[in-house]
């Protein structure tokens, strides 16, 4: 489930506001393979994602019985993910360049391309995710809540705790800082299917 | 470019837990959930009824005798 109906979240909520471990069940399912693309991508370290992954589960449960009746799943689960990489910042620093080396984690699905087009599209896969990982972290999230998880302006605006407009100066930027680094990337390295700005899908 | 690169972005493959520990995570959380819902649930519901009456009959019975009093009080001045 990419997206949950607002009616059907709003009865899961009331679920896990009973304790219904079942409803828990449907929220993970929804949501886990979301927070855990998001979370290595804005972490850029595996291990670093699980354990907050897990974490931001272990607040949901916390804080089930205490969730409003309104309360939207997507923004909240973000929000607490995002918090939690913060604060995880706040106390170690990561070291940038070793964890771009750490980008090589997501099995590419390709079943229907050829091989060419496959090599191809795996590195372009590769560029763009190292493109993202050297971005700074408030461009890399706003990309990643919009652009990877589909979170809408608004949802992702109350993740990063500021107002659609400011998200959405935030993300042009964003958007423009990773096109020039794509940039700058297909320059230095022999084109594959005519570079990025020539390929615009797949 | 921004739309190309918007679309490129969702259609970057997405990171998947290793199953064991999805559902280590899965398990553990219900358990949590499960252990918690007791506790909390049957707290509510237990008490909740009981002294939300209790309270309003104290009331009532203090605004009763407050009146008694009252009258009292008149009837002998």
């Amino acid at each position: 489930m990419t997206a949950v109906d607002r009616e059907a979240e709003l009865a899961l909520v009331a679920r896990l506001r009973q304790g219904d471990a079942d409803a828990f069940d449907d929220v993970y399912s929804a949501f886990n393979t979301r927070l855990f693309t998001f979370l290595v991508r804005l972490s850029r370290r595996r291990d670093v994602a699980e354990d907050l992954l897990e974490e931001t589960w272990l607040r949901l449960v916390k804080h089930a019985r205490r969730l409003r009746p309104d309360t939207r799943l997507a923004p909240w689960l973000f929000t607490v993910a995002r918090h939690l990489h913060v604060s995880f910042n706040r106390s170690r620093v990561l070291e940038d360049s070793a964890a771009v080396s750490l980008l090589a984690v997501w099995p590419f699905s390709l079943e229907q391309a050829s091989p060419f087009e496959a090599v191809a599209a795996g590195e372009l896969e590769r560029r763009i995710e190292h493109a993202l990982a050297a971005l700074p972290s408030t461009s890399r999230e706003v990309l990643l809540l919009v652009g990877v998880a589909g979170l809408s302006h608004s949802d992702a605006a109350d993740v990063c705790g500021i107002t659609p407009e400011a998200l959405r100066q935030r993300l042009h930027r964003a958007r423009e800082a990773l096109a020039n680094a794509l940039e700058r990337d297909a320059a230095t390295e022999p084109p594959v299917l005519g570079g990025i700005a020539s390929c615009p899908s797949r | 470019m921004s739309e190309p690169l918007m679309r490129l972005l969702a259609e970057l493959p997405a990171a998947e837990l290793e199953p064991e520990r999805a559902e280590r995570i899965r398990r553990s959380c219900r358990a949590r959930l499960t252990r918690q819902a007791p506790r909390a649930w049957n707290s509510g519901i237990t008490f909740a009824p009981l002294w939300r009456p209790l309270v309003a009959l104290l009331g009532v019975a203090y605004l009763i005798g407050a009146i008694i009093e009252a009258v009292r009080v008149y009837r002998f001045s």
